[in-house]
């Protein structure tokens, strides 16, 4: 063994000569710190203490030249510019080998102050490795989170970002126990050890941790669980946990479905799981310390996407959340809640001071007194404003009723296995709450009808060239006087073969022959028909669609049907604005009052001198053919024939129709009485109102006598093709 | 080999369960029954965790710690207070001892293997 003992010698010798040229040449950069040859005998010195230590197994040695080599080949390719505190660096590397060698040669081991120093150098040695601090040594910054991409957490992984706090270790924290617990959690993709906070070697403490972890994490965990792996070392660290990219749409959806509570912003975000509790904390405290300089503190979600602890599209939903909730409540806050009863008990007045108000105008008109008949007019102006904002006051949006649909739409499509869409227009469309309180069980059935026998299932949508997804349209709008509402579906549309068939199944028609589609689509509201092979539980039970048709017409309302096959149909149901007091237009037959709601009324035209009776019942209005209803002969009045008479052109529903009357007597605010129960079966007149003078007049319902118009129409239209009256008629057009 | 934990705890029942719950999940585990006691024991063998009570005789939770630290070999060992819910001011005391985690009596089994593996594992 002598051999190794003098190669030992020759090793420690050549050691020694080396660390002094080591450090000759150090101290020569510091001059020049471009000095190649300085640097390269350098480097040489540390390569050959590596070489030889590992012929003798100094594994200690080895290692840590092993760094120092490591960085100084680096700094000889010029990939790591030399700065200063690098030279110290490797100055303090020169005196630990050197120290090592000492130790060798007295043949004792090193000691925890030595070993802990040479960690401490390979821990900087490493960190001039890491690129972190390329150019100088990493003096103490401030931790600096890597952010990947934007804002940081992408794909489903989690980013979890800590920064442990010098005193960890002396608080009997190991922080690698609390990765490992993690780990525990999921998957751990990525790990990456930062230690920008790592001082120079004189200055760092062995006791004290300086480490930071950029973690990847895969797991089916929520924030707050994975914020309760670092419960123990909270105090000590700074953490932030960034969820997947694809936790981002839960998040906002939670948001979105969060109750409609006024709440903090912080609160919105830690109840849908974005933050923790802990999070919102912390970033309080943030704004409390900026609060107190001068400047406005700045607002929490802004410090909550600073500190990373949230992202931007999070807050932003949750601040829409928090402004929709606000001005929802504000928009409640201004309305009061009245019985209904006390309403109707106004309106009532309301019509008895319009009728009152009639009654006065034309006492003073008789009187021919002009103050009189200004003052009275002034009167009459305002108790019409009253009238409409009274009227007004029963108007109330149709959206909460279209708005219940969503649930329906959502549970009848899972019930059949379809998805389907609701798509709300005009929600802000007003009408009577009566008709909206009543409105809503056919509603109902026609929307359940065209989800279940409408939409077609998806596998028949894709043959079809459609979307998978089936569109339910609801739909609202003011048409002169009336509200329509529709109900739409992007589904097959109506089958004229089908409904023709059970048609005639039911004994309702013999053939479907001359029928138009409109007719046959009407056939559906026949009592008893039903059009589904299947009687399903939804729409094909219970009531059908006479009932609808039923319920409409008692609204004084009417339903059309427009389909065409392959691409859907629209149910357009039309009611009344308002069920109580009309603008309505004051006509005279006989010796009767008829009245027409004014919207209706599109002009009023002079018959011409001389038609009698038996005269055709059409007039060519420039150009237009449209169907008289002599009211006359309609309701058999008596009573003096005038020479002269006058048509009143109404439309309804997209029909026109002239009413011929006697008289025309001008504008009106009627207020509408209902027609006794013993009336209810008359056809073509909906309610009576009392004139001023005291006299009562018949409200027409314009709507059937319309369609009593074109039953007629419709039978002149057969006659004609058989050729028994189309003189007559050929005269009529002319004429 | 298997890791020790140290139990300090005036009640044997604790000790007794915990220690169960502990060797169950492959931990070695010393008993103490007070600072004092626990102390004694600290006599250089290898502690990986401590698990201490706050309220003892002879010698309290919080001082036990503040003297553990002072000790050579265990400076580093991370210990586990056990607090009741109303111990805040006594929770403050130890967090500037130096004692970081800690466990809310009562607690079940699981809910102790869940704290000592945030900080060891088996």
């Amino acid at each position: 063994m002598s051999t190794m003992s003098e190669a030992l010698q020759t090793f420690l010798a050549e050691s020694r000569g080396l660390l002094e040229a080591m450090e000759e040449g150090l101290l020569k950069l510091e001059e020049i710190p471009d000095d190649s040859e300085a640097i390269n005998s350098v480097f040489r010195a540390a390569h050959t203490i590596k070489g030889s230590a590992g012929l003798f197994g100094f594994d200690e040695i080895v290692a840590f030249t092993h760094e120092a080599e490591s960085v100084l080949d680096k700094v000889r390719d010029g990939e790591l510019a030399l700065s200063e505190a690098m030279i110290g660096l490797f100055l303090s590397c020169r005196d630990h080998l050197s120290h090592l060698l000492d130790l060798l040669a007295s043949d004792s081991d090193a000691d925890d102050e030595t070993r802990q120093r040479g960690d401490a150098l390979v821990a900087q040695l490493s960190a001039c490795l890491g690129g972190a601090g390329s150019r100088s040594m990493p003096v103490e910054q401030e931790a600096v989170f890597h952010r990947e991409g934007g804002d940081g957490a992408q794909g489903d992984a989690w980013h979890v970002s800590v920064r442990f706090g010098r005193d960890v270790m002396k608080n009997g924290l190991d922080p690698a126990s609390f990765i490992r617990y993690l780990g525990t959690l999921g998957q751990l993709s990525h790990v990456e050890t930062v230690f920008d906070a790592m001082p120079p070697a004189h200055e760092m403490d062995p006791e004290e941790c300086y480490l930071g972890f950029e973690i990847r994490f895969h797991g089916e965990v929520d924030k707050t669980e994975i914020e309760s792996v670092f419960e123990f070392v909270r105090e000590d660290c700074e953490l932030r946990i960034l969820p997947p990219g694809s936790k981002l749409s839960e998040y906002l959806q939670l948001i979105h479905e969060l109750p409609e509570e006024d709440l903090l912003l912080g609160d919105l975000l830690v109840r849908s799981g974005a933050i923790t509790r802990r999070e919102l904390e912390e970033g309080l405290a943030v704004q409390g310390q900026e609060s107190t300089s001068d400047e406005a503190a700045p607002p929490l979600g802004e410090i909550l996407v600073e500190r990373q602890a949230v992202q931007t599209e999070l807050v932003d939903a949750a601040l829409a959340k928090q402004k929709d909730v606000r001005q929802r409540q504000s928009q409640e806050a201004r309305f009061i809640r009245v019985h209904a009863d006390k309403l109707d008990s106004m309106i009532n007045l309301v019509g008895e001071l319009v009728i009152a108000s009639a009654g006065v105008g034309l006492i003073a008109g008789r009187n021919k007194d002009a103050a009189m008949m200004e003052a009275v007019s002034e009167m009459a102006r305002l108790v019409e404003d009253i009238r409409d904002g009274a009227m007004r006051l029963r108007m109330v949006e149709i959206g909460e009723t279209f708005n219940r649909f969503r649930r329906v739409v959502r549970d009848v499509s899972k019930e059949l296995g379809k998805d389907i869409e609701l798509i709300i227009s005009g929600a802000d469309t007003e009408l009577d709450k009566s008709v909206v309180e009543r409105i809503g069980d056919p509603l109902t059935h026609l929307v359940r009808n065209a989800m279940d026998h409408g939409i077609e299932s998806a596998e028949t949508r894709i043959a079809r060239g459609k979307p998978a997804r089936g569109s339910l349209r609801l739909n609202a709008y003011h048409e002169s006087g009336s509200v329509v509402i529709e109900v739409g579906d992007d589904g097959g549309g109506l089958s004229r073969e089908r409904i023709v068939a059970k048609a005639q199944e039911k004994g309702l028609i013999e053939d479907a022959q001359g029928l138009s589609d409109a007719e046959v689509w009407n056939l559906i509201f026949e009592p008893g028909f039903s059009t589904s092979d299947a009687v399903s539980n939804l729409s094909g039970r219970g009531v059908g669609m006479d009932v609808v048709k039923r319920n409409i017409e008692a609204l004084r309302g009417t339903v059309e049907i427009e389909s065409r096959a392959g691409s859907g149909s629209t149910f357009r149901i039309r009611l009344p604005l308002t069920l109580a007091i009309i603008d309505g237009f004051l006509m005279a037959v006989g010796e009767g009052h008829y009245v027409v709601p004014l919207d209706m009324v599109l002009e009023c035209v002079e018959l011409g001198e001389g038609r009698s009776s038996d005269e055709p019942d059409y007039i060519n209005l420039r150009g237009e053919v449209l169907p008289l209803l002599r009211l006359r002969e309609h309701f058999g009045l008596e009573g003096p024939v005038v020479r002269r008479h006058n048509v009143v052109v109404v439309q309804w529903g997209g029909r026109k129709a002239g009413l011929v009357v006697d008289e025309l007597e001008g504008e009106l605010q009627a207020v509408i009485k209902p027609l006794g129960r013993i009336f209810a079966g008359l056809r073509g007149l909906s309610g009576s109102t009392i004139l001023g003078s005291g006299e009562v007049a018949l409200v027409l319902d314009v709507a059937q006598l319309l369609e009593h118009a074109r039953l007629r129409e419709a039978e002149a239209v057969s006659a004609v093709s058989v050729g028994r009256t189309s003189e007559r008629t050929a005269n009529a057009m002319t004429g | 080999m298997a890791k020790t934990i140290m139990i300090v705890d005036d009640s044997a029942t604790l000790r007794q369960v915990v220690g169960i719950a502990l060797k169950g999940a492959g931990y070695e585990v010393v008993e103490a029954c007070d600072g004092k006691d626990a102390l004694g024991k600290l006599d250089g063998r290898k502690i990986h965790l401590i698990v201490c009570d706050v309220n003892m005789p002879n010698m309290d939770g919080i001082t036990f710690v503040k003297e553990m630290k002072a000790m050579a070999g265990y400076k580093f060992t991370p210990v586990i207070m056990l607090t009741t819910e109303a111990g805040e001011a006594k929770k403050q005391e130890g967090q500037m001892a130096g004692a970081r985690a800690w466990v809310v009596k009562p607690f079940q089994p699981p809910q102790m293997l869940n704290a000592v593996s945030k900080l060891i594992l088996p």
